[in-house]
């Protein structure tokens, strides 16, 4: 155990300097910003290199950080390049992008409501980010964003019960698990409003 | 030391060299060979057994995917 820690760390180390030295003769903005990405990695591995539930409890967030800063980047990039209202000259056209949509999005958000709970969340969201992207999309965000609101009420009220009558824990347990499913969802079917149009 | 985490090792070294200096230095080609360091830390959680680690990073991946596919569509749609 403790010498597949050592060598994971040698190695971790090797990368760490590669990534950083081509980090450093790098000047396109958009080369760095995809550096960005392998230096994220890089410290998932370090963090990984544990082997321990710390270990899986520390990628968690690390994820969730790395992909809301990736994304707030990418924004700030645009902006910064004068690009943002670009249309591409030909769109993403996949005959499989107009036929799967519906089954294979049904399948991720089925399998989602069974795992519940965050990763649930995470399976169902991509679900619907799946369906948003291939089908396109009318704008019902209030609907999405009320949904949300109404599940971080619920997840709240569930740590109450949990606080206040502990023998409920069950019922708690099942409230929360269910309302973070939803949040989670919710939150990550905005991202598939993304493509194409320039006004979102 | 388990079979997978040697691979998922050697992929994580390969993949960062193969991303730090890409062949034909472009976006594409360098997006591509980020997947390499990706799937060796897949592996690497897998010999850990970090099993909700593994699927949020499968989720995350695909999303930086299309973030970036999208502002490299961008911008290459300005030349």
């Amino acid at each position: 155990m403790i010498e597949t820690f050592h060598t994971g760390m040698f190695a971790a180390s090797l990368c760490i300097i590669i990534a950083f030295f081509s980090f450093m003769k790098e000047t396109d903005d958009l080369h760095r910003l995809l550096l960005t990405d392998l230096a994220s990695v890089m410290a998932l591995f370090l963090i990984a290199l544990v082997g321990t539930d710390l270990a899986e409890a520390l990628i968690l967030p690390g994820l969730v950080v790395t992909i809301s800063k990736l994304m707030a980047l990418a924004e700030i990039y645009l902006v910064k390049e004068g690009i943002w209202g670009n249309q591409p000259a030909r769109t993403l056209d996949i005959e499989v992008l107009q036929s799967a949509p519906a089954i294979l999005a049904s399948i991720l958000v089925l399998y989602g409501i069974f795992l519940s709970g965050f990763s649930g969340g995470a399976v169902a969201g991509l679900g619907v980010i799946f369906y948003i992207i291939c089908k396109g999309h009318q704008e019902r965000f209030e609907l999405i964003e009320t949904v949300s609101g109404y599940a971080w009420v619920a997840w709240i009220g569930a740590f109450f019960i949990m606080l206040i009558f502990p023998s409920q824990w069950f019922l708690a347990v099942m409230i929360a698990g269910g309302a973070i499913l939803i949040k989670v969802t919710a939150k990550l079917s905005l991202i598939g409003t993304m493509r194409g149009e320039s006004d979102v | 030391m388990s079979p997978e985490f040697i691979i998922g090792f050697g992929l994580i070294i390969l993949g960062t060299v193969a991303t730090a200096w890409p062949s034909p230095k472009d976006y594409i080609t360098r997006l591509i060979n980020l997947e390499l360091p990706a799937f060796g830390i897949l592996l690497v959680m897998l010999s850990f057994d970090e099993t909700l680690a593994l699927l949020t990073f499968i989720a995350v991946t695909a999303i930086s995917t299309f973030l970036f596919v999208r502002v490299i569509e961008k911008k290459e749609a300005r030349k």
